[in-house]
């Protein structure tokens, strides 16, 4: 929908990637209107003060004078900056770049701080001012997600592998499930859980399997998403809700800062850094498909899935939303999503309905198919059959 | 006289402005819906660059060919550990029941339709133990024991060609592994049995408090 139009400046940027000579740029950022040289240099900054050639005050000026509308077309530093703001949130916007900037000039200047530390803070400082990943080259991507990867392993020692492979050409996912089929065993549940790297603290599950009552058809408020007991139940039966990648996603639609999109093969994501977590998607989302971390997710290290793509499964932070991605960092490789593998009684029907050869195809051809609240518009890429 | 020849100059006006909006709304929202869309995107599919040969290289596969559609399933004779059966059953099986020799296959019980309907012998062939046998004695291969499922569960042979019963093995893409039959069912007691399932979710259990 909206071409990846970018807008280079020599803004905070230029400062961020030459750490060591943040000094000698100093000038230079000054030139350009933005406050980011007093922002990356805040400890040096005080006593360079009479070489900044505009005030605090007319910067802000600046800030407030500048165009909402375009938000679009900007990314990065200028999504953030580059708009009216009065000066408190102008202010708290600048506090959290400020404190890495801060600690990031302090030790690459500094003698004693190792190598190790140096480099995390650099990681750090270009991490906070990236922009919206939906609008990067293939080459920031790669930045980013290696940055990510080093991150990690200077974190933790452990290494990881993370994609950023984009969608395909002539590739739509689409996903049924036979309801006659499902027998409610959650095998899918613990298969997802352990793919996508969920909280294990706050037990967070993307699927929900409903056991209800023959004869009453889908009835959600009588149905029971949480039940422990032999299944299948005698009179019940089962079926299956998680994210359904609408065509028309609504919660696309009511994003403020645009950190969800619907990418070419239809796969619905999040950038987890672009997300501010004000869970408007959530409200926007008729089927309960996402979930949000109350809580900074934890993840055994033994336990946590290695394998990661940077839209699906990588560690995620605290105040952000996710959901089911149909195992992105599977499924563009080319294989099936956890949970149909996990499936032990085949209810669960992936693939590319693009393919006029493929298994779903034949489904949505040849069985009675249909969708949740299809009424809606949204036009759920998750259909329900019958054997 | 300066207004009159306006009017329908306006009217024209007006209705060649709303053709135009009308035709770029069209132009925006191609499709009625998403079946549409999915009808019209795929009438020049081309294949892609993802295929499943990576995940599926180091199994033991056999291509076969139903209703003109073609796929693979695992080889199953490979997989019975005491395959070939006739380097047990060198006698017939009347002389094996007589010979006063200790049970095989004492674990096995039928518990698939009923004595009625079927016993051993309804798939087995006595007389050629390698082999599998049809209704009317025509002989089938161990490999393709779908192919004596299908006789009575016509049903589920159609879906399982198509893809909507059974499973397909790691990859969604082209070219196509499915299961077969046996590969989840047992053929001597097919059904499903009852368990508990893999998880409860005790949070969800405290938060609904």
């Amino acid at each position: 929908m909206n071409s990846p139009t970018k807008q280079k400046k020599s803004g905070s940027c230029g400062c961020g990637s030459a750490l060591g000579s943040c000094g000698s740029h100093r000038q230079e950022v000054a030139k350009t209107t933005s406050l980011c040289g007093c922002g990356s240099a805040s400890g040096s900054c005080s006593s360079n003060k009479e070489e900044l050639p505009i005030s605090e005050q007319e910067f802000f000026e600046g800030a407030v004078d500048a165009a909402i509308g375009d938000e679009r077309k900007k990314d990065g530093f200028d999504q953030v900056f580059d708009v009216k703001m009065d000066r408190r949130s102008a202010f708290k916007k600048l506090t959290a770049s400020l404190l890495i900037g801060a600690g990031a000039v302090s030790s690459c200047t500094s003698l004693v701080a190792s190598e190790e530390s140096k480099e995390k803070l650099q990681i750090d400082w270009e991490e906070q001012f990236k922009g919206n990943y939906k609008l990067m080259e293939n080459d920031e991507k790669k930045a980013t997600v290696s940055r990510l990867v080093r991150s990690y392993q200077l974190r933790t020692g452990k290494k990881i592998s993370m994609s950023s492979k984009n969608a395909e050409d002539d590739v739509l996912f689409g996903y049924a499930f036979n309801i006659s089929k499902c027998q409610g065993y959650m095998d899918c549940v613990s298969a997802c859980v352990e793919e996508n790297n969920q909280d294990r603290d706050s037990q967070m599950q993307y699927i929900r399997i409903h056991e209800m009552e023959d004869g009453k058809g889908f009835n959600f408020n009588e149905a029971d998403d949480n039940y422990y007991h032999e299944v299948p139940a005698e009179g019940h039966f089962y079926m299956g809700t998680q994210c359904f990648h609408c065509d028309n996603p609504p919660c696309v639609d009511v994003c403020p800062v645009q950190a969800t999109w619907r990418e070419d093969d239809g796969l619905v994501v999040v950038d987890y850094d672009w997300c501010v977590g004000c869970r408007y998607c959530m409200a926007a989302c008729p089927y309960d498909g996402r979930r949000f971390n109350w809580s900074k997710p934890e993840v055994p290290e033994e336990e946590v899935n290695k394998k990661q793509h940077y839209l699906g499964n990588r560690m995620r932070k605290k105040g952000v939303v996710e959901k089911c991605t149909f195992c992105v960092q599977r499924s563009r490789a080319g294989e099936n999503p956890a949970c149909v593998e996990a499936c032990p009684t085949g209810a669960r029907v992936f693939g590319n309905l693009l393919d006029p050869d493929s298994t779903i195809r034949w489904v949505l051809e040849n069985k009675k198919v249909f969708r949740l609240k299809e009424d809606l518009g949204t036009e759920p890429k998750f259909w329900y059959f019958m054997d | 006289m300066n207004t009159k020849p306006s009017i329908p100059f306006l009217c024209f006006c007006f209705f060649a402005i709303l053709f135009v909006s009308s035709c770029k709304n069209h132009k925006e929202d191609e499709y009625h819906s998403l079946t549409d869309k999915i009808k019209a995107e795929s009438k020049h599919y081309k294949g892609t660059s993802i295929s499943s040969e990576k995940y599926i290289n180091g199994l033991n596969l056999l291509e076969i060919t139903e209703n003109e559609i073609l796929f693979s399933i695992p080889n199953r004779k490979d997989e019975i550990k005491s395959f070939k059966c006739t380097e047990c059953h060198s006698k017939t099986l009347k002389k094996m029941h007589s010979a006063g020799l200790k049970k095989a296959h004492w674990n096995i019980k039928l518990n698939h339709a009923n004595q009625e309907v079927m016993n051993c012998v309804t798939c087995h062939n006595g007389d050629n133990m390698d082999n599998l046998k049809s209704l009317t004695t025509h002989t089938i291969d161990f490999n393709k024991s779908y192919k004596l499922c299908s006789q009575c569960h016509q049903k589920e042979y159609k879906d399982w060609i198509g893809g909507a019963h059974g499973k397909r093995i790691e990859s969604w893409a082209p070219p196509r592994v499915s299961m077969t039959c046996v590969n989840c069912h047992n053929p001597h007691s097919p059904s499903f049995d009852t368990k508990w399932p893999a998880r409860f979710n005790t949070q969800k259990v405290e938060e609904r408090k």
